[in-house]
């Protein structure tokens, strides 16, 4: 019988690795330099017409006569009083009532039923009814971030107790912990994390919300501001409004990237 | 103090998980508990702590437990059931401050228990980066502070390796022979049983009935030396529980 | 230069064939898209539109409705559609900026002796003793947005009574709704309102009428625009629509400025505007708020000029508009009448 072939060596094709985003830091920025540089060019060459889109150099222009004026923090700081409060407030209410959803089987049941009921109506759509209920001063754009951050919170918080480790909360018991004690050293740090990317979640909806919000006789806001430009086709102001609206939102996801990093720097 | 189980039966709904237990766990004995898998040893376990009511007898505590003891009856549990936000320290900690302790006083434990089971130098360490068996051994840790009149220790050894095992079991005879403890010592394995046990209890497949109670009258402090005899007996042992395991997986099969 | 007065002569050449060809009835119909609000102030559409007035000019209208105004605008502006009607507010004025808009005629005006827009307070305002227009000055007005029409009427009504907008607290609240709302709850003191809303309002002691944008001198409310590539290159487009739009604007005068004299002949056309508005009532609930609302509109889509030109520099005054433009290059002539020519 004759000898067989050599058998040929060759290396095992390779068919792991991907699904495993890194971070690369420089990329977003060029990216986004990139898309304005292109839109520039293409408004100065007249590719993209004014009346579609603002160059983007007329928007900083915008921008600039906001900040020259003064209005600027004017503006900023009265949309920011109204996030601040109304997201403050519908969090601190959210996490209350989202605790005794989760810790309480009565107020699950009461509570979780309701919220599937209100949480998808438009705040916008309540607008009418808000400035019945609340006029048209601060209360009723306060009230409006309010229930946009609220129920999302509630929802958070009783989503994020449910998934704690049973296990732990049996260790606590086995170890006669009181039950307070359970419940602050082990139900909520145990949440935490659930509610903390709920709170980029309701941070987001907050600011959405503002340009509703602010819809009721405002005088002063970012969403005013932005409303005042889209009614008056001013499109360069529209566009630096909307910037401001993108850096609130660059900012305070970058807030609580960081309050993230400290409390849950047990997590590595 | 010693623990009593009177009669003591368990069901959960029309499923039948324990009937008629009765034994006594000594003080400053081990007691081991071997049976076929679901045969309620968990069960078993969680009567005996009062995390749940068993439906007929009782489980009864005899004398008073040491005055200083601060979670008379203490688990370990399987998956250490450490809070990963908690370093070392404040694991421990936790289970000290529902008590009232200065801060030095508490402070002073922490660092004995610490001590004890060789883990001083990693107070301030969180849980994700310690190895397995540094992670059970917080867990002794945490049992030890709070002075257990009896520990009641689940499968404590089988999420690890069989080295760390085997390190950890010599850890605990050290413990042991210090400072003798009561325990409830739930296992599968064998190996484990005669090292560590004073005494065997073997289960049936469930519900779990006493099949037979087994002592072992060897020190501890010198089992590893009496290899011979603890095979024996490793062997006679699986003889009982091979033939209620086989019938507890038939059980399944059939199910 | 040469290129634009050649193109100019070809599309009147284009003109003096089209004409021809309409008097002799070949000519194929032309599609073409209007802009609408469901108001009875754009009535002349819905007559013009229903009584074939379009078909007779060889233009085969399609109706495209819209809820604002200016969306109409920026869809004329974009080519979308062709002819609109609007009020003239900053909105329009930023948007005509761009180049893309002219205006062809005036249509509602306030007119001494015609019910227009009225002014109201809040009956809590009002029991403070703010009874007159005058004495809003220091009070609360409510508004749709900033740069609205609203906005320019409480303008009118400051420069009327000699105080200032800063005088006045503007609540911009979107929508007319919560105008009326706020007025009612007395949250905010003032507004203006169309009369056919106002009027209810104020039987019903829900709110108080304290005077008539027409007793405040001349004000073109809306006018009819097109896109500025239409007065270009289609003028007898433009010219056969404003012709037609006409025949609508006298059939509204003849009857709705003066309802009582032919009821039959008023009924007939509430029964044809009630087709477009208020459509989702019947037409007994609908009928009173159409015939209160019909407004005075301009014999033959004439334009008020020197008001347009007030209006755009009060605009650009406030700092709402920001343009070069003058009055001159907002309009297109030749299609009505323009009165009230600034020298
Ligand atoms: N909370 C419960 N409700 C209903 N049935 C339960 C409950 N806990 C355990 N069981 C059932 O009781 C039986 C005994 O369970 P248990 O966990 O005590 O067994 P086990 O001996 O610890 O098993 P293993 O060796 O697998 O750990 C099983 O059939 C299990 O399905
Ligand atoms: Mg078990």
């Amino acid at each position: 019988m004759p000898e067989g072939p050599v058998p040929q060596a060759r290396s095992v094709a390779f068919r792991g690795g991907g699904f495993a985003p890194r971070p690369v830091g420089i990329v977003g920025p060029i990216v986004f330099v990139t898309l304005l540089l292109l839109w520039e060019l293409g408004s100065r060459t007249g590719w993209i017409s004014a009346l579609i889109l603002p160059a983007p150099s007329a928007a900083l222009g915008a921008l600039e006569d906001l900040y020259r004026s003064g209005l600027l923090f004017k503006h900023l700081g009265a949309s920011l009083e109204r996030l601040v409060l109304g997201w403050c407030l519908g969090t601190l209410a959210g996490i209350g009532v989202g605790i005794s959803a989760g810790l309480f089987s009565l107020a699950r049941a009461g509570v979780v039923p309701l919220v599937s009921a209100i949480f998808p109506i438009p705040k916008i759509a309540l607008l009418p009814l808000f400035i019945i209920w609340f006029g048209i001063g601060e209360a009723s754009k306060v009230a409006t971030i309010f229930f946009g951050v609220f129920f999302p919170t509630v929802i958070a918080v009783t989503g994020g107790i449910d998934n704690v480790d049973r296990g732990l909360v049996r260790m606590g018991q086995s170890f006669g912990l009181r039950w307070s004690s359970v419940v602050r050293k082990i139900i909520l740090p145990g949440a935490l994390p659930a509610i903390l990317s709920g709170f980029r979640i309701t941070a987001s909806i907050a600011i959405i919300l503002l340009v509703a919000a602010e819809m009721i006789g405002a005088e002063f806001g970012v969403g005013a501001y932005i409303l005042m430009a889209g009614n008056l086709m001013a499109t360069d102001q529209l566009i630096a409004g909307v910037a401001i609206l993108s850096a609130l939102g660059l900012g305070v996801g970058w807030l609580i990237g960081r309050a993230e990093r400290f409390l849950l720097r047990w997590r590595g | 103090m010693d623990l009593h189980l009177s009669h003591v039966s368990h069901r959960y709904g029309g499923v039948e998980v324990l009937d008629d237990v009765d034994f006594t766990v000594a003080q400053g004995h081990i007691v081991c508990i071997i049976g076929p898998s679901g045969c309620g040893k968990s069960t078993l376990l969680r009567l005996i702590g009062g995390l749940e009511k068993p439906s007929a007898g009782a489980v009864l505590q005899l004398g008073e437990p040491p005055a200083d003891s601060r979670n008379p009856l203490t688990y370990i549990f399987q998956d250490f059931a450490l809070l990963p936000w908690r370093t070392v320290r404040g694991n421990v900690s936790l289970v000290l401050e529902d008590h009232v302790l200065d801060q030095g006083a508490r402070a002073a434990i922490i660092d004995d228990v610490l001590r004890r089971t060789k883990l001083s130098e990693f107070g301030d360490a969180f849980p994700r980066q310690l190895s397995g068996g540094m992670k059970q051994r917080v867990a002794i840790a945490r049992a030890l502070s709070v002075n257990p009149a009896c520990l009641l220790m689940d499968e404590p050894l089988s999420a690890l390796d069989s080295q760390t095992r085997e390190l950890l079991m010599d850890d605990l005879i050290e413990l042991w022979s210090r400072e003798p403890f009561t325990a409830c010592y739930v296992t599968h394995n064998l190996g484990e049983a005669v090292r560590l046990g004073h005494k065997v209890i073997v289960l049936s497949r469930r519900p779990g009935r006493i099949r037979e109670v087994v002592d072992i009258d060897l020190p501890l402090a010198g089992r590893s030396a009496e290899r011979a005899s603890l095979e024996a007996l490793q062997e006679r042992l699986w003889r009982l529980m091979r033939e209620e395991a086989l019938a507890a997986d038939q059980e399944l099969a059939d199910a | 230069m040469q290129v634009s007065s050649r193109i100019r002569r070809s599309v009147i050449c284009a003109a003096i064939v089209a004409a021809g060809a309409v008097s002799g009835g070949a000519w194929a119909q032309e599609k073409i898209t209007v802009g609408a609000l469901r108001f009875t102030s754009h009535a002349p559409t819905f007559i013009a539109y229903e009584r074939g007035y379009f078909k007779q000019e060889g233009l085969d209208v399609e109706l495209k409705f819209f809820q604002a105004a200016q969306p109409v605008a920026v869809a004329i502006a974009s080519g979308d559609i062709d002819f609109g009607i609007t009020a003239l507010t900053g909105g329009y004025f930023n948007l005509a900026d761009k180049g893309a808009l002219k205006i062809v005629g005036g249509l509602f005006a306030e007119k001494k002796g015609y019910k227009g827009m009225a002014i109201m307070a809040s009956n809590k305002a009002y029991a403070a003793g703010m009874t007159s227009p005058a004495k809003i000055k220091g009070h609360s007005v409510a508004i749709t947005q900033v740069g609205s029409s609203f906005h320019f009427m409480t303008g009118m009504i400051a420069a009327k009574y000699g105080f200032a907008m800063s005088d006045v607290s503007l609540k911009p609240l979107q929508k007319v709704g919560s105008m009326i709302g706020a007025v009612k709850s007395g949250q905010v003191d003032a507004m203006m309102m169309v009369p056919h809303v106002a009027i209810p309002l104020d039987k019903a002691k829900a709110a108080k009428i304290i005077g008539w944008m027409s007793d405040l001198g001349p004000y073109q409310v809306t006018t009819i625009f097109t896109s500025t590539r239409n007065t270009a290159e289609r003028q007898v487009q433009v010219k056969r629509f404003m012709r037609a739009y006409k025949k609508g604007i006298a059939d509204y005068r003849a009857v709705m400025l003066n309802q009582k004299k032919d009821p039959a002949a008023t009924e007939a056309m509430v029964k044809l505007i009630h087709k477009y508005v208020y459509a989702d009532r019947p037409y007994e609930k609908a009928a009173p708020g159409i015939k209160a609302g019909a407004v005075y509109i301009n014999e033959g889509a004439a334009l008020d000029v020197g008001n347009v030109k007030k209006q755009l520099d009060w605009f650009k005054a406030q700092g709402l508009v920001k343009t070069k433009m003058t009055y001159k290059d907002l309009i297109a002539t030749g299609y009505a009448d323009m009165f009230d020519v600034p020298k």
